[in-house]
């Protein structure tokens, strides 16, 4: 096999070679921050907890359900604990600009409900005790330099004191989450102090529950408790509707439309537009080498070399792309996972969006180089000289 | 002596739109080892058709084509690659160098195909390369070369694995007088001092004269052969 005649080929035409590879990488980069999206979604998803309900508004997630029906749904048979969980909505003084979720909850049994989730650096009592405390995931602490023991400004936008001064939330904790379905960058605070708040005027803002997860005693049919919930406000004031912690992150996400198909055709259409273009770039090589592929037959080269030479440089040039596409994508993980961690839940790379990047590498180069090497094999040397001399 | 190549009744058509051309007719033609000759006639006269049957290029239809001690009708499309690695060197019209590598590493290409070591391969690449009078133009593209020094890099190339039989096609049809001369002076040399055979097409006759005997063909068919040698008693030009 002459190497140094492929790396001739490609060195030898760089500003093409140097597009190809452009592209290559450009479309291995798109195709796995897609992929990165979508199985961060789908690991969200698949990491919902079996044994915990999600009771939200019939009407939409946007409707609050009353605080009163807590205590109505408590007897229900099979329910260990119920927590609280209000959307917040604030902003952050020090950066209006960014974006992360905040979130009412009732610590006591927040956390018992949720065993995912461990403190990793101050503490779950000192959080319990203090009405203003909150935790935070450690991620979220990281971006912006959070300590424990420190006070964070948040502004309401839903919730506005009417001394118009942003709230203030001591940090008593950092907590870690070892599953997807809670995420390092969310600030958890007292479901109780937001609606003192409100209730003495302190603060104005809509009064309710945005959604109560309901925890299931060991060996519940979630079924049975679903119907009952659900029954049990069949006639208002409110009417509810109960959901597995999966079906309740399958709204969430198809919210945004299907975002997974969405992005796997638009990954589909990327990687066709740059499977034809080196294709295309390849039989123009192909055609290009035709006398030089005469001559290496002349000179006794077989055709599978013929051959083999233009399916390896079709691999070669789409290998280099994908390692430099998904190189691109590992130094740009990072922040862009910190940059859309409110929003695009789970993002992150795992082998598989690696071996897609490889894949996509190995197939683009395999077929669009077969194509004139099929081409090169059959060219015979007196055609190949005839034809161009 | 054994002839070198040796073409039995060797036919073969060309078939064009439902029209059959016959360009080699039943040809018999026995050619010496250590001969250097020369094939003319008019265009289209298969000249270039016989040219690439004797390297093993291309298939007779009927006949045989022995060179050495090979039947070529024999040998499969691999089998005739592995031949040609080994006993024939080409050299074209246009030079056909690749454009990408230097001098040394076209002369290098062939041996690729033969069981030597890097050392070795550079080493008689560059003695092919000085035997051509090309030792200062090693690392030389193609496109950095004139017309003459390509084509004498392209004879280098075609007896870098030192092959037997060389066959050129009209291999100075692309030169001037002097150039062409030089070109011609070379090949003499190789067959003189290298005793290669070499079979050379072309259609100028000074070129010819430089060969030991002068094949003619015509339409397929054999013409006569003239033995240059018993015509100036010293064997050609120069
Ligand atoms: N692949 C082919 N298909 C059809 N006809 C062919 C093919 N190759 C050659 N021929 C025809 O065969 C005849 C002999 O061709 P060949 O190339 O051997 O001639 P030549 O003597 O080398 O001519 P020239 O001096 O012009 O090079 C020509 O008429 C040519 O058109
Ligand atoms: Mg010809």
């Amino acid at each position: 096999m002459p190497w140094r005649l492929l790396f001739r080929n490609v060195l030898g035409h760089p500003v093409r070679s140097l597009l190809t590879i452009g592209s290559v990488a450009v479309a291995v980069f798109l195709i796995c921050m897609l992929h990165a999206v979508t199985s961060g979604l789908t690991r969200t998803l698949s990491a919902a907890a079996s044994n915990r309900l999600v009771v939200q508004s019939a009407v939409s997630l946007f409707v609050d359900l009353p605080l009163s029906y807590q205590q109505k749904m408590a007897p229900v048979p099979g329910i260990e604990a119920i927590c609280k969980w209000q959307w917040f909505g604030g902003r952050y003084e020090q950066d209006k600009g960014g974006f992360f979720a905040q979130f009412g909850i009732d610590p006591e049994t927040f956390l018992p409900s949720y065993p995912e989730i461990t403190i990793a650096e101050g503490s779950y009592d000192e959080f319990a005790k203090n009405r203003s405390a909150c935790v935070v995931g450690e991620a979220l602490a990281r971006k912006y330099d959070w300590q424990v023991g420190q006070t964070v400004p948040i502004l309401g936008t839903i919730f506005t004191r009417n001394d118009g001064r942003p709230w203030e939330f001591t940090v008593a904790g950092l907590y870690k989450s070892s599953s997807a379905s809670i995420d390092e960058q969310t600030m958890y605070f007292h479901y109780d102090y937001l609606r003192e708040s409100l209730e003495t005027g302190g603060a104005s803002g809509p009064q309710g529950v945005g959604v109560y997860v309901l925890r299931l005693a060991p060996g519940t049919d979630p079924l049975g408790v679903q119907q009952a919930v659900d029954g049990m406000f069949e006639n208002g004031p409110q009417r509810v509707q109960t959901t597995t912690e999966a079906e309740f992150n399958r709204q969430f996400v198809s919210m945004l439309g299907d975002v997974p198909t969405l992005l796997q055709m638009v990954g589909g259409a990327v990687l066709f537009a740059i499977f034809f273009a080196v294709l295309n770039t390849m039989i123009m090589a192909g055609r290009e080498r035709t006398r030089d592929l005469g001559v290496l037959k002349a000179l006794g080269f077989t055709n599978g070399v013929s051959a083999a030479l233009l399916v390896a440089e079709s691999l070669l040039v789409c290998s280099l792309g994908a390692g430099l596409g998904v190189l691109l994508g590992l130094v740009l993980e990072k922040p862009f996972q910190v940059a859309t961690a409110a929003f695009i839940p789970g993002f992150g790379f795992d082998t598989n969006t690696l071996l897609l990047g490889a894949g996509i590498a190995v197939a683009i180069g395999l077929l669009s180089g077969l194509v004139p090497g099929w081409r090169a094999a059959k060219l015979t040397t007196v055609g190949a000289l005839r034809e161009v001399g | 002596m054994a002839a070198e190549i040796d073409i039995r009744s060797v036919t073969k058509t060309y078939h064009r739109g439902g029209e059959a051309l016959r360009v080699l007719d039943e040809l018999d033609l026995q050619m010496e080892g250590a001969t250097f000759y020369a094939l003319m006639g008019p265009s289209g006269s298969g000249k270039t058709t016989l040219l690439n049957l004797v390297g093993g290029l291309d298939h007779a239809d009927s006949g045989q084509v022995v060179v050495g001690d090979t039947d070529l009708t024999d040998l499969d499309g691999s089998g005739l690659a592995r031949w040609r690695a080994e006993h024939v060197g080409f050299v074209f019209q246009g030079f056909n160098l690749l454009p990408v590598l230097s001098a040394r590493e076209n002369v290098e290409l062939p041996l690729l195909l033969a069981p030597l070591s890097r050392q070795q391969r550079r080493e008689q690449a560059e003695r092919a390369l000085e035997l051509v009078g090309l030792a200062d133009r090693m690392d030389h593209k193609p496109r950095e070369l004139s017309g003459g020094q390509e084509q004498r890099v392209a004879i280098a190339r075609a007896i870098a694995s030192d092959p037997q039989v060389i066959l050129a096609d009209e291999p100075t049809g692309d030169l001037d007088r002097t150039t062409a001369d030089a070109v011609l002076d070379l090949l003499q040399r190789l067959n003189r001092e290298l005793h290669k055979t070499i079979l050379m097409v072309t259609h100028d006759p000074q070129a010819a004269g430089y060969a030991d005997k002068v094949i003619h063909l015509d339409k397929g068919k054999l013409g006569r052969i003239d033995d240059n040698r018993k015509a100036t008693g010293t064997g050609g030009r120069s």
